[in-house]
């Protein structure tokens, strides 16, 4: 396939992990944060930090939309499910298993309520179209890169007259949580892998802040492992000669304006809420979107009550420091006893895109410690 | 209101697990697919993925779209055109 075989060349990543190793500086320690979950998938499948010297660390972001979804949303959703006969839920698999405070959408749906797994927006509202005596609603998750897509289907319900088509919206944004990482005293970062495809959509001009504010290089990189070490190498070569830039691996797909009329559609469905909670990371103000006003009659928060009660992550779990790149999956108390994928306590440990489910599944726990049962 | 099925039949719908335990949709992860007919009309397009799996993938972030070109699908929706295969 094309631009996926040419990027995943042994030989290349080779010369171009010896090409890190000749550029870091001995007794310099190099602390990178990848920003995006699908990096974190991509470095523990590929092996990639296996690949780096060991001065250069790579730390993992909160860029997993799942793995920030604080539980009180999750039973905001299970509340319209459930409390609802005529509702359809719908979403993406990875939300099935995340806990609520007493349960995930799949125990719900083992409880009797009609929650049902899309691969798309569009999926859930050809749902509705085939149902029309329900309600369906989607619960809407990801960052800017599945926004669009949201607004898109929400925009052709509306034009179709689609009158059983509602939408609870957790869409977030990528640099609020960024800003906030960079202000928190916890971590010390010497630069940034930018996410892919959120980029594809935003462009890279959002990210000149990084350089300009806090100093630090950004790079925005594409999901391949060569894409993921030619990125490493940028951001070295900047730190090298004292530079600090934004610059753009993954041209291929990113221009740097990012897509005009996926911009449009966010801007004519969404609007940003005053403030939204990020778990691991507290509440964020304009971190996050709701459905604007042109949009309000396929708000499903305005058509049916939900709790809306924050609730707090169980204690033994250390999401949010996972979250913010402080501590390493396997230094959580419970990761790989307590909380594994099967039962996962954390949400880092239920998307394949977290950091503790991506470090589990490729068996790289091995190198944490000895195994432990603790209570939770 | 429309009730009338998807003139294509074979999107993806209702899915039982995220592929190969690696959820396309909620990790900024978007897969190549190869476009089959496009209902401009509509702005939809039939796209395949290598293995052959149809989706119906929303066309209107890309520009001009036509058989045999590939794109970029996150969550049903084309983010890129990567152009025409060689």
């Amino acid at each position: 396939m094309k631009f996926v075989d040419e990027f995943r060349d042994a030989e290349l990543g080779q010369v171009l992990a010896g090409e890190i190793l000749n550029a870091v500086e001995p007794g310099r320690h190099y602390k990178l944060m990848e920003v995006c979950g699908g990096h974190t998938h991509s470095i523990y499948k590929y092996g990639i930090d296996d690949l780096l010297p060991e001065n250069v660390e790579l730390v993992h972001g909160p860029g997993c939309p799942v793995c920030v979804m604080p539980m009180g949303r999750i039973d905001d959703g299970i509340a319209v499910a459930a409390r609802n006969e005529e509702v359809i839920l719908t979403c993406f698999g990875d939300m099935m298993r995340v806990p609520g405070s007493e349960q995930t959408f799949l125990d719900a749906k083992a409880g009797g309520a009609d929650i049902r797994m899309v691969y798309s927006p569009l999926d859930a509202l050809r749902i509705a179209k085939a149902n029309p005596d329900r309600v369906v609603v989607f619960f809407a998750i990801g960052f800017e890169t599945t926004a669009p897509s949201t607004a898109l289907t929400l925009m052709r319900a509306k034009a179709e007259g689609v009158e059983n088509f509602l939408c609870i919206c957790n869409h977030v944004t990528i640099v609020p949580p960024l800003r906030a990482l960079l202000d928190s005293p916890d971590l010390r970062l010497d630069g940034f892998i930018g996410p892919g495809h959120v980029s594809t959509i935003v462009g890279v001009r959002p990210f000149e802040f990084i350089p300009a504010e806090y100093g630090k290089p950004l790079v925005t990189a594409g999901f391949e492992p060569l894409d993921i070490l030619q990125a490493i190498r940028m951001i070295v070569a900047q730190l090298s000669t004292g530079e600090s830039k934004v610059e753009n691996q993954y041209k291929r797909v990113v221009p740097y304006e990012g897509n005009p009329a996926a911009l449009r559609a966010m801007a004519e469905v969404f609007e940003l809420r005053p403030h939204f909670e990020w778990r691991g990371l507290g509440f964020i103000s304009q971190s996050a979107l709701k459905l604007s006003e042109a949009y309000a009659d396929l708000d499903a928060e305005l058509r049916y009550e939900v709790p809306g009660v924050r609730v707090a992550d169980p204690k033994a779990c250390q999401c949010g420091e996972v979250l913010k790149g402080v501590i390493k999956p396997w230094e959580c108390k419970v990761f790989g006893t307590a909380c594994t994928p099967e039962h996962a306590i954390g949400t880092c440990m239920v998307s394949p895109e977290g950091a503790c489910a991506a470090y589990y599944n490729y068996g790289r726990y091995q190198r944490g410690r000895p195994a432990e049962e603790v209570a939770v | 209101m429309t009730t009338s099925p998807q003139p294509w039949g074979e999107g993806i719908g209702e899915s039982d697990d995220c592929e190969e335990g690696h959820c396309i949709t909620c990790g900024d992860v978007a897969e190549p697919l190869r476009v089959v007919n496009v209902d401009r009309e509509r702005m939809l397009a039939l796209c395949e993925n290598e293995g052959g799996a149809r989706e119906t993938v929303e066309i209107a972030l890309v520009g001009e779209v036509d058989e045999g070109h590939e794109l970029l699908v996150h969550a049903g929706t084309a983010i890129a055109h990567l152009g025409v295969p060689a």
